[in-house]
Parts: structure tokens; C-alpha cells; sequence
């Protein structure tokens, strides 16, 4: 414009004024494509967030890698191995004892080890590959411990040989004299050591135990004492296995019949504590294999039909109204294909592998979840051990030979059931959603269920929105309807500004100061936010009985001059009546005096039977709604101001109230946009994470009382982010908890759409 | 003058006599009226006294205060911030400022159809029908014989009867002109004021809404302010010319447009003036 004004020249070529000038066009163009490249990039930004969370999460889904890794051929009477750390030299025992070294890679025998007996012979083996502990159990009843060690050393050129040791102890002493071992057992308490042989006296079975405790004496040196042999189960009629824990605390028999007998140590011997039978509902009672699983709790029971029982101990009411542990069927796991030949528990977690029908499948215990299946080898499994770190398991077969597979499973305690379904955790009295993701010690199974988080991720901001929404909407259409624009004008930038306000002032308000604040003072608190709505209609029905000249003396739009401090006052008296009515209303016996309180707290607690805490919903709700109402009233603010002026007018003049335009024509034109409001306001409920992670004790619980308090997704990702460990469950699912939580604010801000957009062509105005 | 008496669209309408009906003459009564937006005075030292049962025309170039004059009296002006007044309104001998009169019963007296088209976000009926609703009427066949009876006095019921549920907002532009003549006179009030009700219509509706004027006399008292002398001629008893805010004359129609005592209003109904 200004060039053509300048140039004279242009005025000669009258179509001159009608050309455009390149660089309009390509600035356009430029615009054009930037806007484009842009709009794209959010929309793609958007899905890689997605793409990243659902990368992260997706190990979670995928079962076990299992590979067979070779197997090495070895004597063909071998009944029991064992194996160094790395698995690169096994060992067999033979069934006379013998312990035969081989390398794994070429097979080459490295040791071959006899025990030195004279008369007696070897009739038991028993290997604990972890430990490299070897019982064998002696013709006399003695039994005879083996300790293989490997020795590692270094040659001049830094390469490592190494090279097993086998140490024999003298033997024991363990079961009646005179009569052969059958089965030996060993395992270690935290006081004593339990040697356990199991002998045939008159074709009726006999299981004797010593105990033997190591006391460290003045030099260092070790004395061991070795308790007298001492009968245990003797009153099992017959006795098919035995499953004796790794802590000795207690011992499982198990019957011919199909019945299981569980005993505990009380210290002496071991006294009977419960006997059942599994499979007692079945055709064939009868209990074809059994295993304990890491954690000495639950027992994996497989039966002749494949049926899978998993029992284990937990607190159970008894008759007389106290609450012991004793076993209880936890889960029925899935039939397996045939019947059970062996269950072997993993080192470390819950997953066991079950040998039945030729296959062999990996389960985890707590969610029945199948990690892998596989088939058997050939020969029938004389034994089978994990790796201590679950990396990889050996098994022995009667053919003569030892099988190795390796396993890649980094989420073996996870699955769809653990994340969002009921399950039933070992020592919890019934399936339930727990989240509770690390505790102090090693057996501690961590639980990952989302549901409660979700349960907590919605009632925040149900609590918050029950605060704020009234609140906020109610504002809004006092301010964009009654009040006098110049007060507008001062009220809008200063909510502008609470919207501002970092959560996590708000959070630090709520926990460390409201919290503790409003705790002893809650009936006073309801009194005082109670009573505002009531007085504020009293207020009303005042005005509207004072005459005319009266009301005229206060101009339209500002009558919260007056209407503040009767508001302010009413509240005052109620905060201050606060205590009558908790004693006229709330009064109970303290549970330690026997004198009446007046204390709702603990009314609360003793009549609705459910927690308090002093963190808890209505606090979160409370302060969340601080967050919430800026947000839902300056948008909803915005809409209703934009309603025409020419539609209220139009109202007014068909003689339409003040309030009967605001609410049949303001609102409804403005409807869509205070829904957009009111679920921008939900979505940052939903997401808000400092104020829950700081005014709550954080606790995922599933409970709608709202005195107690919550645990949301966001909050929890917050908390345990930092410490989760990259790559592990626990991180993943974090990010499944992160996955989840963008699915949820997406479906609900897809339904806000989707209802803005059918209330806005319902109500557009043109 | 001719051309203004014998417009070429309809030879019917002549320029009535005025005064033809009996009722009271001083029915709407303004008074040494005078008005503020905030320091701008828009009207001045106005007095004119409206007969019950007449149609009285408010003419004046744009920006003379005829619309000004017009939301005056059912108070419409109130919404405005920073308005004054001096002088007196009264309708049927009561002042309408008057501290006891509530506002809302006024505008329910005093109906009001307004120079650009404002119908509500609702359905065709609920937009008819809302003058009823908010004096609480339930009745449902009430609320549709009145729709009705509305709708075919402002000559739409032939073209939306099919729909009246649908929106109001899918009507043409004249058609909402109409559906707002329709809703402002559901609630049958005494007095009818029309800000430029014809200003988006063509002439067939125009000639509709012009019928419609005359038979709505015969109840109401009826203001229309309009850009149009044929159509003041043609529907007015009785006609106020404005001008900067100033009632410079009014008259019978038949006198103000045959023989105009000011020489403003003459030249301003010949087409000779801004
Ligand atoms: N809300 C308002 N605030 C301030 N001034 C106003 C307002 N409404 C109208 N005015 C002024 O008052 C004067 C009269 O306006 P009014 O709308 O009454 O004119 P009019 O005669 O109806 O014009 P038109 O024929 O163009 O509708 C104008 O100068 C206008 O600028
Ligand atoms: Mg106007």
C-alpha cells in the first residue's frame, strides 16, 4: 500500500492495483505450510508419547524365552546333579554314591569322586544343586554329608581353571540303626539345622530328624551339636512325599491317599498342626506331585488328572474367634495336560515349572499365568533346579542325561490378572487389588494392581468436583450475569491468577497446614460451608421482602456489598457453634477412658466402622477444588459472557426474570462451552499430582469413605518413579500405570467433545 | 407526496384518519423527556402522548434517537450502564418509573420486537411459547394454541408448522424477523413496540407484517420505528419525526406526511435530506 502510495509510476498502470505481489503469495504460502508442519507435529508428538509409553509397557505382556542350550550325556545311573554358578561343570551322583565332574562343553570328566563307606552301602541320594550340599543316606541309616566346593585359580597368564573339591563329612547318625535310608532331606533354620531320613520299619513308614546346632566358639571355630534322632510324623498312615522348607519351619506329608498332613516345628520336635486333602472333590484323591514354592508358604499340588491346587498359609478365623495361620486353598490353577510328575519351584520368585503330559510349562503361582511351555525331554526328570537368578534350569532325565535350557523372562510376575484383576496374594486372607510395590524384605512379592490407583485417580477429582463445580459455575454466572462489569473486570485477572497458583503451594497448604487445621475442627467446618447456601437464600428471600425504595438504594449488580458480610457472619456462627453440635450429635465413649467425647473422628470410626485419617478426600477435594474452580470458572465465565447481549435482551424483554434468562437462555446457549470448562477442569483433576501426592498419605486404598485417603495414577508414578529401577516390573508398570492414565483423559476428552459438539449444534447461535 | 401515498406494491393501504377508534389519548404519555448514554444526550426535552389503540411511526435519519426513545419505554435501556434520565413516561396515567412498579410486569405489559433478529437457541415453539413460560404457564395445549394463534398473526405458521420442533436458528433471516413478531406477541401484551420490524423482509413479508400491524390495532397500541415513509404512511395513525435527538414534529400521519408544519420534516420526507 504504501509503496503504491509513493510511486506515482503505478497510477499510469491502473492494473497495477489489482496484481499480488509475490511475496504476499509466498508468505502465504510459507504461513500455510508452517501451520501445517506444526499441526502435524502435535498430532505426531502426541502418538510418539504413545508409541514410547506403549514400547516401554509392552515387555510386560510377553511370556518367558525359553531355549534348550544343549545336553550332555551322562552315566546312565546318575539320580541326582548339581552345578557350579555359571553351569559349565556339573556334577551327577550315582546311585552308589559316586560324584562325576563333567565340563559342559566337550562332556569330558574332570573328578570322579567315591565315598569311602567299608560295610555300608549308599541307599538314598539327595542333591541341593544351589548349595552344592550331597546327603547320602547309608544302608545302616546313617547319613553321610558331601560338600563341593569349587576352587577357582590363576595361572601366570591371568587364565581361571577351576577346580571341584569334594568334601565328605563323617556320617551321621540319623535314622534307627540297622534299617536303610529311603529319602534324606536336609534344611536350614535359623537356629538349628534339620536332617531328615525317611526308612521302611515292618512296611510302615518311620521319618526321623536330628537337629544340629552350629555355636561359634571363642577361636572362631564352629562346635556343632547334634541333637538324638527324634521321631517326627509318626502318625501319618503312609507316607508318599515329603516336602520339607528350606527354613525347616515346618514339615508336609503327604499320604498315599491323597491326604496332607502339615506339621510345625514347636521347637522340640515337630507337632501336628493340619491335615486335608487337595483333590478330596476329584475322582482320584490321590496327590501325583507336589512343590514348594519359593518363600516356604504355598504348596503347588498337581494331581493324576493334571488339576493344579495352590495352598498356602495365611490368617484364617477359627471356631473360637481367633485368627490363626493355617493352609488354605489360594487358586485353582489351570489343568495341565496330564498327570503331574514334578513340581520345581524358581529361586527368587513365585513361578514354579510343572512337568505333566510330555510338556513342560513355566506358571507363576500368584497370577496362574502360563510364562512358557515346552516339551519334555525323552526320559523321565529324576530332578530339575533353577538357576538362583532365574536365568536359566538343568534337568536330570533317567536316560543318562543332563539338559539345560536358559530362560529370558524379566517380567515374570506380571500379567493382565496382575494388573487388573483380583488376585489372591500369598498370607492375605482373599484375592484382592493391592498395590504395593516394594517392602524390606527379599521374599516380598510386589503387587502391581492398578485398580485401586484408578479407583483413587477418580475419586480425587470426584471430591474435587463435588467442591469446585458448584463453586465455580454458580461464580461464573454471577460474574458474567449480575456483577457490575467494573468488579468483572478485577475478578476475572485475579481468578486468572489463581489458576496460576503452582499445585504444589496448594498441596503444601493442604498437607502441612489445612490438614492438621481443619482435623479437630471438621464439624465446625461443615457447619460453616453449610450454612452458606442456606443463608445466601435467606439472604435472597430478605431482599426480596424489603420494599422498593429500599432496594433501590443499591444499584443492580451490587448487592454483594451487603450480602458478604451477612454471609461472612452467618459462617461466623456456625464455625463458632461448631462444637455444640458435635456434642449434641457426635458424642461417644472413648474406647480408653469409658467417658463420653464429643469427638467426630472417633464417631466416625465406631459407627461406620471405617478409617480416618486426618489426610484424607475432603482435604484433597477441598484443595483440589482451589485448583479446579479457576480453571472451570474462567471458562465457563468466557461462555457465558459471549452469549449476544441481543439473546438476554430479547429474554428480558418478553418479561423474562434476570434469573429465568440466565438459566433458560444464557446457560443453555452457553452450554458447551461450560462443559469444555467443566472437563478441562476434570482432566487437570485427573492429572493434578503434587496436591494428592502431598495431602494424602498416599495409600492405595479402595474405599469410597471419605475420611480415608487415596492413591492416583499420577501421584504414584510421582512417588515410585524415582525409585524404580529401569526396565524392571516396577517401572514398567509405572509407565502401564502413565499408559493407562493417557487412555483415560483421552476417552474422557473425547466424550467432552463429543457432547460439546452435539450441545453446540443444538444450541448455536448464529 | 403522491409516490409516498400511492406506493407501487399495494394500492389497499391509504393513510388513515386518525384517532378513528375510542380509548385514551394520552394512553402512553412522555413527558419533557430527556436522555444520557453516560455524557451523551440522545434525547431531548421529547412529550408526545400515544392514543390507546394506534399505531404511531417514529421516522428520523439513523443515529436520531428513534430506537433510543423506543427501548425507553419498556425500560430496556436499564441494561445499559451509565444512563440517565429526566422528564416522565407514564402508561395508562402510571408513571413507569414509579419505585413499586416492578420492570418485569412493565415489559410483559409493554412487547417488544427488536431492529435485528434475536431468536433463542431452542426450537421454533419454545421460542414462541417463552413469554408464557416465564409467567409460568404449563398447559400444554394452552402453550400450542397460543403458538399457533401467534404464528399465524405473524403470518409464519403456513411455512413451520411441519417444524416446530426444529431449531429457530434454521430459519431464513425474515422468517426469524417474523418468529420474533410471533413470540413478542404470544403473551398478547398491551403494547407492541417494533424496532424496524421489517428492515430483513422482503415485500411480500413486509405486506404480511404491515397486515398484520393493522389487525394487532385493534388490541394493541403499537410503536414502529421505521427508515421507510411509504411504509410509515401506509400503517401509522399518528407520526413523530426525530431529528439529533429532538422531536421536531409530531402529528397525524395524514398531516406530517401531506402537510408538514417544519420545513425539516418536510425535506426529510421528500428524500431531500441526509
Ligand atoms: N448503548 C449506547 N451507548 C452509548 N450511546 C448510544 C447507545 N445506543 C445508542 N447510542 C447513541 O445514541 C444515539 C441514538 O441512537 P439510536 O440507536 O437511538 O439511533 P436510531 O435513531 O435508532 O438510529 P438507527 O436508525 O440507525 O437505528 C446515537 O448517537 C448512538 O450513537
Ligand atoms: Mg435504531
Amino acid at each position: 500500500m504504501e509503496t503504491s502510495d509513493k510511486k506515482p509510476s503505478l497510477a499510469a498502470a491502473p492494473e497495477a492495483r489489482f496484481t499480488v505481489s509475490p511475496m504476499t503469495l509466498a508468505t502465504d504460502r510459507w504461513m500455510g505450510r508452517l501451520i501445517r508442519f506444526g499441526g502435524v507435529g502435535v498430532v505426531l508428538a502426541v502418538f510418539g508419547m504413545l508409541a514410547f509409553l506403549i514400547f516401554q509397557v509392552f515387555p510386560l505382556f510377553t511370556g518367558a524365552k525359553v531355549e534348550p542350550v544343549g545336553s550332555l550325556s551322562v552315566p546312565a545311573g546318575a539320580v541326582a546333579f548339581g552345578e557350579d554358578e555359571y553351569g559349565d561343570l556339573p556334577y551327577v551322583v550315582l546311585a552308589d554314591g559316586k560324584v562325576i565332574f563333567q565340563r559342559a562343553k566337550d562332556g569330558s570328566k574332570v573328578l570322579e569322586w567315591a565315598p569311602a563307606l567299608a560295610a555300608r552301602r549308599v541307599t538314598a541320594v539327595r542333591s541341593y544343586p544351589r548349595s552344592g550340599l550331597v546327603f547320602l543316606g547309608l544302608s545302616d541309616g546313617a547319613v553321610q554329608e558331601l560338600r563341593v566346593v569349587y576352587r577357582s585359580t590363576f595361572d601366570a597368564a591371568g587364565k581361571r581353571t577351576v577346580e571341584p573339591v569334594v568334601t565328605a563329612l563323617e556320617p551321621l547318625q540319623v535314622g534307627k540303626p540297622g534299617l536303610p535310608c529311603v529319602e534324606v532331606w536336609n534344611a536350614k533354620g535359623a537356629q538349628a539345622r534339620l536332617i531328615l531320613v525317611r526308612q521302611e520299619e515292618a512296611g510302615r513308614p518311620l521319618l526321623t530328624a536330628v537337629r544340629l546346632t552350629e555355636r561359634k566358639g571363642l577361636g572362631g571355630k564352629a562346635k556343632v551339636t547334634v541333637s538324638a534322632p527324634f521321631v517326627v510324623a509318626a502318625d501319618a498312615a503312609s507316607v508318599d512325599k515329603v516336602l520339607l522348607p528350606s527354613t525347616a519351619e515346618s514339615l508336609i506329608v503327604i499320604g498315599k491317599s491323597g491326604e496332607v498332613r502339615t506339621y510345625a516345628d514347636d521347637g522340640a520336635t515337630f507337632s501336628f498342626l493340619q491335615a486335608f486333602t487337595p483333590f478330596k472333590e476329584s475322582g482320584d484323591p490321590a496327590v501325583a506331585s507336589a512343590g514348594m514354592i519359593f518363600g516356604n508358604v504355598s504348596v503347588v499340588f498337581v494331581s493324576r488328572t493334571g488339576e493344579q491346587q495352590v495352598w498356602s498359609m495365611y490368617p484364617q478365623l477359627q471356631p473360637d474367634g481367633k485368627s490363626l495361620r493355617r493352609w488354605g486353598k489360594i487358586h485353582d490353577g489351570e489343568a495341565l495336560a496330564g498327570a503331574g510328575e514334578g513340581v520345581y519351584a524358581a529361586e527368587g520368585n513365585k513361578c514354579y515349572l510343572a512337568v505333566a503330559g510330555g510338556k513342560l510349562q513355566i506358571r507363576n503361582m500368584t497370577t496362574g499365568s502360563l510364562r512358557w511351555e515346552g516339551d519334555a525331554p525323552s526320559g523321565s526328570i529324576r530332578q530339575l533346579a533353577f538357576a538362583g537368578n532365574y536365568d536359566r534350569f538343568t534337568a536330570l532325565s533317567a536316560d543318562g542325561k543332563l539338559h539345560r535350557w536358559s530362560i529370558v523372562d524379566h517380567h515374570p510376575e506380571s500379567s493382565w490378572g496382575a494388573f487388573f484383576g483380583k488376585i489372591w496374594y500369598e498370607g492375605a486372607t482373599g484375592p484382592a487389588y493391592t498395590w504395593q510395590s516394594s517392602a524390606g524384605s527379599d521374599e516380598f512379592e510386589a503387587k502391581y494392581s492398578l485398580v485401586p490407583l484408578f479407583y483413587g485417580t477418580v475419586k480425587g477429582p470426584f471430591y474435587a468436583l463435588l467442591f469446585a463445580l458448584p463453586i465455580a459455575l454458580t461464580a461464573a454466572i454471577y460474574v458474567s450475569q449480575f456483577l457490575r462489569p467494573e468488579y468483572r473486570q478485577v475478578v476475572k485477572p485475579v481468578m486468572e491468577i489463581m489458576a496460576s497458583l503452582p499445585s504444589v503451594v496448594l498441596g503444601f497448604l493442604a498437607g502441612l497446614w489445612l490438614a492438621p487445621l481443619v482435623d479437630p475442627r471438621l464439624i465446625s467446618l461443615f457447619c460453616a460451608v453449610g450454612i452458606l447456601a442456606p443463608a445466601a437464600l435467606f439472604a435472597g428471600f430478605l431482599w426480596s421482602v424489603l420494599p422498593q425504595p429500599v432496594r433501590r438504594q443499591v444499584k443492580p449488580g451490587m448487592e454483594f456489598l451487603w450480602l458478604l458480610p451477612f454471609l461472612a457472619l452467618c459462617a461466623f456462627f456456625a464455625w463458632k457453634s461448631g462444637p455444640a453440635v458435635e456434642a449434641a450429635f457426635f458424642t461417644v465413649k472413648d474406647s480408653a477412658s469409658g467417658l463420653p467425647i464429643a469427638d467426630f473422628r472417633e464417631w466416625w470410626r465406631q459407627t461406620t466402622g471405617a478409617t480416618y485419617d486426618s489426610r484424607n478426600s475432603l482435604v484433597v477435594g477441598f484443595v483440589m477444588g482451589f485448583a479446579v474452580i479457576p480453571i472451570v470458572f474462567t471458562i465457563a465465565e468466557d461462555a457465558l459472557s459471549n452469549v449476544p447481549n441481543s439473546l438476554v435482551s430479547g429474554s428480558l424483554a418478553l418479561g423474562a426474570s434476570r434469573w429465568q434468562t440466565v438459566w433458560s437462555v444464557v446457560v443453555p446457549t452457553a452450554i458447551s462451552g461450560i462443559v469444555s470448562g467443566v472437563m478441562i477442569g476434570f482432566g487437570r483433576a485427573i492429572g493434578e499430582t503434587m496436591i494428592v501426592v502431598m495431602a494424602t498419605g498416599n495409600t492405595a486404598v479402595m474405599e469410597s469413605n471419605p475420611f480415608s485417603g487415596m492413591r492416583t495414577l499420577s501421584a504414584n508414578i510421582a512417588v515410585e518413579l524415582p525409585e524404580a529401577a529401569s526396565g524392571h516390573t516396577h517401572y514398567r508398570a509405572l509407565f502401564l500405570g502413565a499408559c493407562c492414565l493417557f487412555l483415560l483423559t483421552f476417552v474422557i476428552n473425547t466424550l467432552a467433545e463429543v457432547l460439546r459438539q452435539r450441545l453446540r449444534e443444538r444450541y448455536k447461535v448464529v | 407526496m403522491s409516490q409516498i401515498m400511492n406506493p407501487p406494491s399495494s394500492s389497499r393501504i391509504k393513510v388513515r384518519p386518525a384517532a378513528e377508534r375510542e380509548g385514551r389519548k394520552d394512553y402512553i404519555s412522555i413527558r419533557d423527556f430527556g436522555f444520557w448514554y453516560g455524557e451523551k444526550k440522545a434525547l431531548d426535552a421529547i412529550s408526545l402522548d400515544i392514543p390507546e389503540r394506534q399505531v404511531v411511526a417514529f421516522i428520523g435519519p439513523s443515529g436520531c434517537g428513534k430506537s433510543t426513545l423506543l427501548r425507553n419505554l419498556n425500560r430496556m435501556n436499564d441494561l445499559v450502564d451509565g444512563i440517565r434520565h429526566e422528564g416522565d413516561i407514564t402508561i395508562n396515567g402510571r408513571s413507569i418509573y414509579d419505585p413499586g412498579l416492578e420492570v418485569i410486569s412493565l415489559r410483559r405489559r409493554v412487547g417488544m420486537v427488536f431492529q435485528k433478529s434475536n431468536p433463542f437457541p431452542k426450537s421454533i415453539f419454545e421460542n414462541v411459547v417463552y413469554a408464557l413460560r416465564v409467567v409460568g404457564v404449563r398447559d400444554r395445549a394452552v402453550l400450542e394454541e397460543a403458538c399457533e394463534t401467534s404464528l399465524r398473526k405473524a403470518a409464519l405458521w403456513d411455512e413451520v408448522k411441519d417444524r416446530l420442533n426444529d431449531s429457530a436458528l434454521g430459519l431464513s433471516g425474515g422468517q426469524m424477523q417474523r418468529l420474533c413478531i410471533a413470540r413478542a406477541i404470544a403473551n398478547r401484551p398491551e403494547i407492541l413496540l417494533m424496532d424496524e420490524p421489517c428492515s430483513a423482509l422482503d415485500p411480500i413479508a413486509t405486506g404480511k407484517i404491515e397486515e398484520l400491524i393493522h389487525e394487532l390495532k385493534e388490541q394493541f397500541t403499537i410503536v414502529i420505528v421505521t427508515h421507510s415513509m411509504q411504509q410509515a404512511a401506509r400503517v401509522s395513525d399518528r407520526t413523530a419525526f426525530f431529528y439529533l435527538g429532538k422531536q421536531i414534529e409530531y402529528d397525524t400521519t395524514e398531516k406530517i406526511f401531506m402537510n408538514p408544519s417544519q420545513a425539516q420534516t418536510e425535506a426529510y420526507i421528500s428524500g431531500r435530506f441526509g
